[in-house]
């Protein structure tokens, strides 16, 4: 049998830097805010072939100076037509419907040999956003609070807790993961980051539903030894689902392009960061609690 | 067995009832080719097909309410977009939080800045007095122009304005009239219905037109004042019709005469109904996506689901060898059944949604696995397989059930706070979770339960004696 309780301490001490750098860098580095959250359009086009930034970069100052320090992704090509350049430009702001034809007009003149074609456009308004916003959140604290009834109900509170803690963990390591790389959080990034929620909770109540099982076949055996039973008896099943959930994920991740990057980056990092919190999180933190509680009461 | 038997006609019939939604052809099925026949029968997202949507705000100010407007607003936008021909667009209510917004969906048309003037603009629609008309190729121009205060706004005392079909003719109009102690406007506001009929006392076809309490008192002043005048009226800055003051109209009911097509005379009955929007729309959020972009990316995002599947698809086989096939064949029974359920239920497919499908294979494995590992438990303890089999669904269900539902909490929570496209994941999420747990407790079961002598017990116990030798 693997140890995986008598380590925890330092697993513990591992994942607490992990938290504390994440932290530090949501402060320092912070989110790159896709339009969803930060009001604003975003304009991608095709044309013919490709071309540098900077020309794009031009066009926009002409139109208004203030548009030239916008945010402008060459994307990976359409099928079919792999030499043709796709590009996404996104202002910070929301158009009156003026400037958005003005916007547009002035790429259809600069582009006019080079076959422009709009191929998406988006437009979130400061309003929207602050209420995408604040529905995210909501969706967030809601979906953490019933949880940990359910789970409280159904195991004991002790439990409940320990699954909340490992969740924070695993949300809070891949924001950080979000904030490192770079990468937008939009809507999608939201329902990756639920996802994520939901399938961490599932690892967790798998090995949870287990030491409970153990825990009344066990009298008179050390807490530890029965998590640590318990842990080594689910490993097989939670290496399993999460290599295959990886496997799934990190394909989209790769060949999914920026479409869906945002969701495919945070279950990609999330499946292995839950994996983790489940053995070496989640189970230990319930320990010490445990320990102390009359276990008559289970 | 009889148990099994049961168990082996559920699964079939639902399986049935799932492929008869996908198969028998629905009045609104699309015409898809190469991967996407399947989904013919499902409605797909404008993230997908492409389209666009727009999404506005009333500006209401302290005196109207939201709920009063709304149905207006929609009915307005509703005809503009049929009378421009945009028939497949949907006009609907949403209500976040106590605020009322319209939403506009317009698929498979991207390049919306028509529909965009048609939806942005208030619109004003108002009757004029004609002084004269004339034809001329660029707007004539007005001497002097005074201007006067009308109802807090206001108007040039006089103004020339294009015919809507004749963009040579001219009318010179007064926008207001004064007969009696203050001057007033008659505007879309004062109109209540406008409809097309045929002319039964005579030829042709007619327009009738009914007026509000405060509408006709109006109109009847302005008409009682103006016979053998022309009234024109106005939507935005067009003449749609100037008709002739036969009579004084008091009774809040005219009709307009003389018109020579059915067509024509409902259009017109359409401009003037639909006329001006209540309260001034503001742009809350736009979506729009051209044919071509949406589609490649769905075709990746389905090839790197397929690949992935294919993937945990042999390494199940390789790990639980008949078991696995069982898996193999759950995995594809639940894909199945949740596109019956998207089809029968009409929910719409989004780009999340497809995600959503594709984690779905993510649980219904997680389920197999579970099992199976309890499974393998019992057959090392010595069970036979058809033993095993019975106790290992027996033990594995209250952890499915549990592990699924906190899944299914999340998914809800998604659901009820999210529009649109995410709204599409949290539905396949939903819908694939519950699938996977009937799929894992029924199908899977049924299948083991009368196949279980295919399972190799020494292929586990094997296993267990060599890592054990490795320690």
């Amino acid at each position: 049998m693997f140890d995986f309780v008598g380590k925890r301490k330092i697993f513990m001490i591992m994942s607490s830097v992990l938290v504390l750098i994440s932290v530090i860098l949501l402060f320092t580095v912070g989110f790159e805010f896709g339009i969803d959250f930060s009001g604003g359009s975003e304009m991608v086009f095709s044309i013919d072939k490709e071309i540098g930034t900077d020309e794009i970069r031009s066009i926009l100052t002409d139109i208004n100076t203030s548009y030239a320090t916008s945010k402008i992704v060459q994307l990976a090509p359409i099928t079919g037509q792999e030499n043709a350049g796709v590009y996404s430009v996104t202002i910070n702001e929301a158009f009156t419907e003026n400037e958005k034809t003005e916007f547009e007009q002035a790429f259809r003149a600069n582009f006019k040999e080079m076959n422009f074609t709009r191929e998406a456009f988006d437009e979130v308004s400061g309003s929207a956003a602050q209420e995408i916003k604040s529905y995210a959140w909501y969706a967030v604290i809601i979906a953490l609070i019933l949880l940990l009834v359910y789970i409280s109900l159904r195991f004991k509170l002790t439990f409940g807790v320990g699954a909340l803690v490992a969740l924070a963990h695993d949300v809070i390591i891949v924001m950080g993961f979000y904030a490192l790389f770079n990468v937008e959080i939009n809507v999608a990034a939201v329902a990756a980051f639920l996802t994520l929620v939901g399938y961490s909770l599932n690892d967790t109540i798998v090995i949870y539903d287990r030491i409970r099982e153990n825990m009344k076949l066990m009298k008179g055996v050390s807490i530890e030894d029965i998590v640590n039973k318990s842990l080594n008896e689910t490993f097989f099943r939670s290496m399993i689902t999460s290599i295959t959930t990886f496997i799934v994920v990190f394909l989209i991740l790769l060949i999914g392009g920026r479409a869906l990057a945002p969701f495919a980056f945070g279950l990609t990092v999330g499946v292995v960061v839950g994996t983790y919190s489940s053995l070496y999180i989640a189970s230990p933190v319930v320990i010490n609690w445990l320990k102390k509680t009359n276990r008559a009461h289970f | 067995m009889k148990a099994n038997k049961i168990r082996l006609i559920v699964t079939i019939l639902v399986i049935a009832v799932a492929f008869l939604g996908l198969v028998i052809p629905k009045a609104d099925s699309a015409d898809y080719n190469g991967i996407f026949k399947l989904f013919s029968n499902i409605k797909l997202g404008l993230d997908i097909q492409g389209g666009s949507l727009f999404e506005y705000g009333l500006d209401v100010g302290e005196n109207i309410k939201e709920q009063d407007v709304i149905d207006n607003v929609i009915l307005v936008l509703r005809r503009r977009l049929d009378a421009a021909g945009y028939n497949e667009a949907t006009v609907s209510k949403i209500d976040s939080g106590g605020h009322l917004r319209v939403r506009v969906e317009i698929p498979g048309i991207s390049d919306t800045a028509r529909a965009e003037e048609l939806l942005g603009s208030r619109g004003r629609l108002y009757f004029a007095e004609v002084l004269e008309d004339t034809i001329s190729d660029i707007k004539p121009e007005l001497r002097r122009v005074g201007t006067i205060i009308v109802n807090n706004r206001e108007l040039p005392r006089e103004e020339y304005v294009r015919d809507l079909d004749d963009p040579n003719k001219w009318y010179k109009v007064k926008p207001y009239f004064d007969f009696g102690p203050t001057p007033f406007e008659i505007t879309g506001a004062d109109v209540i219905d406008a409809r097309a009929n045929i002319n039964t006392d005579g030829r042709g076809f007619l327009i009738n037109l009914n007026f509000s309490n405060e509408g006709s008192g109006k109109f009847s002043r302005a008409t009682g004042n103006l016979v053998n005048k022309r009234i024109a009226i106005i939507l935005d800055d067009a003449v749609i019709i100037a008709p002739s003051v036969r009579d004084q109209i008091t009774q809040g009911r005219a009709q307009i005469d003389g018109i020579n097509d059915i067509q024509e005379a409902r259009n017109i009955a359409a401009l003037i109904k639909a006329g001006n929007l209540p309260v001034d729309l503001v742009k809350f959020q736009e979506r729009s996506l051209g044919p071509t972009l949406g589609f490649d990316i769905v075709q990746t995002i389905i090839r790197a689901g397929l690949i992935g599947l294919a993937i945990v698809m042999v390494l199940m086989i390789i790990i639980y060898g008949w078991m696995g096939v069982v898996a193999d064949i759950a995995l594809a029974y639940n894909a199945f059944l949740l596109m019956g359920v998207l089809s029968w239920s009409g929910a719409i497919l989004t780009l999340p949604g497809i995600a959503g499908i594709i984690l779905t294979f993510g649980t219904t494995v997680d389920g197999n696995v579970i099992i199976y590992e309890r499974i393998k438990e019992e057959l090392r303890g010595g069970k036979p397989p058809l033993t095993a089999v019975k106790i290992g669904f027996g033990k594995a269900f209250s952890t499915l059930f549990d592990a699924n539902l906190t899944t299914i909490i999340a998914g809800v929570v998604l659901y009820y706070f999210s529009t649109g496209a995410v709204r599409g994941f949290a539905i396949t999420l939903i819908i694939g979770v519950i699938g996977s747990m009937f799929t894992n407790l029924v199908v899977s079961r049924t299948i083991l339960g009368s196949s279980s002598h295919f399972i190799n017990p020494n292929k586990f116990i094997k296993n267990i004696v060599a890592s054990k030798g490795v320690k």
